[in-house]
């Protein structure tokens, strides 16, 4: 047998240094925008006036630079609470793949009380209730499914899947269906087309000069802190983990395992319904397809940021970054729309999982010991 | 003429990172032998074979089949070479048939499954002289049909040179009896045997000789018939050891720990244990010997409150324990530890730091909603310092340790909590000698401050020489209960397959109930 050896071998880096992942991260970025860069070139676009116009989101130079901003926030709150929810469940090994369905149900009872409720409460309360509305709605779609696997051992990523169908279907029943119980529909327009809010039921603004601070922002950011120190520091984070890590090890250590994951995913569960709720409120108008993908676009930036809820900040923001920013720069560019935010979405997506593989792995040419990067 | 090997390894070195797993190893089998490869846990073994096998690739050093040098690059390579690894873990597809899952990694069978092969695997089987039904799916199996089925592959791939990982370790006596003449049959049939093992007399009845690995350092090897136990365990440790088991003996006290007619049933809702009546002293280890999967996983659970119970009593310090959930039971002082077959399954967070899994039993003790990680480090720390924990630091994930410091962790924290009865079952499972040795002082000094400990054992060497009383199950049924130094090897091995039954020995004393019982005359009466 004649002496045959692969030019390269795989081995294992001794422990990934955080510095060398962060590193490692920025390179992949960097490394898909020049992917993208090659993509808008073969189209005839010059990706740096592209890029600049997406990175900044087409702000300077705009006559109303705080509208952009407003905007960004109203695609980034929904990403951001989506993200941290969905991290809640995947940390205990839950595969909730439900985010769209439950984000539509807490916005169709954020809706149901908003329309029926809108005119007779002050704006604080409406906001409020319209909150527990959606919270409690999405809280209930998952709670039903996490009920399910507790007591059948049913597989949760099937049913999340498939209630995300239903929900959606559910939610166009009532976009769709001119009839006089439709309390969702505008009574003027003679199609079916959904009805503003009344105006206690719109999103609470903060004025800060020109600039309308949206309260969800203000409200998902102390999410992030309280999520990052629930599952750090308390006893029900630390259940989740356990639960996660082995639920036999759990069941052991004497903690009830059905109830944790009944809890974990009621609360998952209801933050993205209320995740839901603001982004109706702060749009002020019902949608037929109120999710912009949230519920799958979670998933990833939860994935990208390994669960850690500094990195879902990150995450979010860099996507939310990307999507907006696209959609604001190719309306100068015909030949672009906003897909290709998702193009560039997966790039990133692969090239990170590929970056990944090298803060944990190095390449040793043959023969030799040098380590090739 | 130059002596032919089967397989020589030259000055093989292998390192993941800084760690030095392999450093400058030799090693040849002739064809018609057997080699034991020794070692403790960590010392390298299971890496040199995975270069065998095609697994890893050495940093430098050569490999020699038949006297020819060659690159082994994979695992088909190895397979084309003749080299066939039977792994500690078996590589199997569970919802396979055995005909199925020697005909998925066979190069020559084509895309299309045959009708014929589960004729074709039954006469090989049966030339090779192995029991196996070709049809059988793998689920079914009990682990040695497993084992069993891993050799015939390696066989039925041509394999010349056969090595074996930690073959025995899920072995019953009378498995490992089998084992050895199947092994002796391919030694008389040519082939070369490497054999991984820590069990010193497994190595003297088996092998022609033994290697010795040292923290990855190449040590000697020696010829099986001049050595001894003794001998080997200072190649294997460095350093002279005292190879008797302590057994100090200990006032006894009242029993602490009482079952009477206990019935549970398993997974499968079939009788696991079968009216079983024994009790627990401060102050004994009671050993619980039997084959494998006869009901000692279930009588564990259930005595932790994990499993309900059919019927019968358990009593502890004269307060019935059936139906409390497991965190009483925890609070009375009970504390179990079960060591599964992949060692990390349950008692354990594997992937969460030494500190949390301390506090895993008692987190939610502390005042306030926040978990009180301060007093899990402290206590980390101190078991670290105790039981000797080779680790970073306090923060490591637990499955990053080595297998007999995972184990320290787990008995570390559960004698912290200042248990009263210790269940422990397994607790050297797949450990070396010297880790052993410190749980066994562990135990020892537990008993000796008046702890009733219950220890569920596989090697009955170790159970005669630690135990006090050894108790034996049979399908669930107890065959009697033994002094540990009055008993022999034969008698357990007869009462473990049902041949000896010793518990209606005494007319006047029925087996397993204690004189000073805890347990009221009326209370039994009731139900």
């Amino acid at each position: 047998m004649k002496n045959r050896q692969p030019l390269f071998h795989v081995v294992k880096r001794e422990s990934g240094s955080p510095g060398r992942q962060i590193l490692a991260y920025v390179a992949a970025v960097a490394l898909a925008l020049v992917v993208g860069a090659v993509l808008l070139a073969v189209q005839g676009v010059e990706p740096l006036t592209f890029y600049k116009q997406m990175l900044t989101m087409g702000i300077p130079g705009s006559r109303y630079p705080w509208r952009a901003v407003e905007n960004f926030i109203k695609l980034f709150v929904p990403l951001l609470i989506v993200s941290l929810a969905l991290a809640l469940a995947f940390k205990m090994r839950f595969w909730n793949i439900g985010g769209e369905g439950q984000f539509i149900m807490g916005a169709f009872w954020a809706g149901v009380a908003a329309m029926n409720l809108g005119e007779s409460l002050p704006r604080p309360a409406m906001v409020l209730v319209m909150a527990v509305a959606g919270a409690l709605g999405g809280g209930v779609y998952g709670l039903f499914v996490a009920a399910l696997k507790v007591r059948f051992g049913t597989n949760e990523t099937l049913l999340t899947l498939m209630l995300n169908y239903i929900a959606l279907y559910f939610l166009q029943f009532f976009a769709e269906t001119k009839a006089d119980w439709n309390f969702f529909l505008d009574p003027e327009s003679a199609r079916p087309k959904f009805a503003k809010f009344p105006a206690s039921a719109q999103m609470i603004t903060i004025p800060i000069g020109p600039f309308n601070l949206n309260l969800s922002l203000v409200i998902a950011l102390a999410l992030c802190a309280l999520i990052f120190a629930y599952l750090n520091y308390t006893k029900r984070g630390y259940e989740i983990a356990v639960v996660g890590d082995s639920p036999n090890t759990a069941r052991y250590a004497g903690m009830k395992v059905g109830k944790i994951v009944l809890r974990t995913i009621f609360i998952s569960a209801a933050l993205i319904g209320m995740a839901g709720a603001f982004h109706v409120s702060s749009a002020g108008v019902m949608s037929a397809s109120p999710t912009n993908d949230v519920g799958w676009t979670g998933i990833v930036v939860a994935w990208l940021a390994k669960l850690n809820t500094v990195g879902i900040l990150v995450a979010a923001v860099l996507i939310t970054v990307l999507q907006f920013g696209c959609q604001t720069a190719s309306a100068t560019y015909p030949a672009i729309d906003a897909n290709f935010a998702n193009l560039l979405q997966g790039v990133i997506l692969f090239i990170v999982l590929a970056a990944d593989f090298f803060t944990r792995f190095k390449l040793v040419r043959r023969g030799g010991k040098e380590a090739v990067k | 003429m130059e002596e032919r090997y089967a397989i020589e390894m030259r000055g093989i070195c292998k390192s993941f990172g800084s760690v030095a797993a392999n450093k400058d190893v030799n090693l040849n089998v002739k064809p018609g032998e057997i080699l034991a490869l020794l070692g403790e846990n960590g010392s390298g073994k299971t890496t040199l074979m995975n270069m065998l096998s095609g697994i890893y690739k050495p940093d430098s050093g050569s490999i020699f089949v038949d006297g020819q040098e060659v690159s082994i690059n994979s695992p088909e390579d190895a397979k084309r070479l003749g080299i066939g690894m039977v792994h500690q873990h078996f590589k199997l597809v569970d919802v396979f048939s055995a005909a199925d899952n020697i005909w998925l990694g066979d190069d020559k069978s084509g895309a299309v499954l045959k009708k014929d092969r589960y004729d074709v695997i039954r006469d090989m089987a049966k030339k090779f002289g192995f029991d196996i039904d070709p049809r059988k799916k793998v689920y079914n199996m009990a682990v040695s049909e497993k084992q069993t089925l891993e050799i015939v592959k390696v066989l039925y791939y041509g394999a010349k040179i056969i090595i074996l990982d930690e073959p025995t370790a899920v072995l019953t006596v009378q498995e490992t009896v089998k084992l050895f003449d199947v092994l002796r049959r391919m030694k008389a049939e040519g082939h070369a045997i490497i054999i991984i093992t820590h069990k010193l007399n497994e190595v003297l009845e088996i092998s022609d000789r033994v290697a010795i690995l040292r923290k990855g350092e190449y040590i000697t090897t020696v010829d099986t018939p001049s050595t001894n136990e003794q001998q080997l365990t200072e190649y294997m440790v460095g350093r002279k050891v005292e190879l008797n088991i302590q057994r100090p003996v200990v006032e006894k006290t009242r029993p602490l720990l009482e079952i009477r007619d206990l019935t549970i049933k398993n997974d499968e809702g079939a009788l696991a244990i079968d009216h079983v009546s024994f009790y627990i002293r401060g102050g004994e280890i009671l050993g619980v010997a039997g084959i494998a999967g006869c009901g000692q996983k279930e009588l564990c659970e259930a005595i932790a409150g994990l499993r309900p119970i059919e019927g019968g009593q358990m009593i502890h310090k004269g307060d019935n324990i059936v139906g409390l959930p497991p965190k009483a039971i925890l609070e009375k002082g009970i504390s179990m530890s079960f060591i599964p077959e992949d060692r990390l399954g349950m008692g354990l967070a594997p992937s969460m730091s030494i500190t949390d899994n301390m506090l895993l039993k008692k987190y939610d003790q502390s005042k306030g909603p926040f978990v009180d990680r301060k007093t899990g480090r402290a206590e980390a720390k101190q078991v670290i310092a105790d039981l000797e924990i080779v680790t970073p630091s306090t923060e490591t994930p637990v499955r990053r340790l080595s297998g007999g410091n995972v184990q320290k962790v787990l008995l570390g924290r559960e004698i912290k909590a200042g248990p009263n009865v210790i269940v422990t079952a397994y607790p050297v499972r797949g450990l070396d000698i010297n880790s052993s040795y410190a749980i066994y002082d562990i135990l020892n000094r537990q008993k000796q401050d008046g702890v009733g400990i219950l220890f569920v054992g596989e090697d009955l060497d170790v159970m005669m020489g630690l135990c006090d009383k050894i108790m034996v199950l049979c399908h669930g049924k107890v065959m009697g209960v033994v002094h540990a130094h009055k008993t022999s090897k034969e008698e357990l091995g007869l009462m473990m397959t049902g041949a000896l039954d010793l518990s209606h020995k005494y007319e006047d004393k029925p087996a397993g109930i204690a004189k000073d019982s805890r347990i009221g005359e009326n209370e039994e009466v009731e139900e």
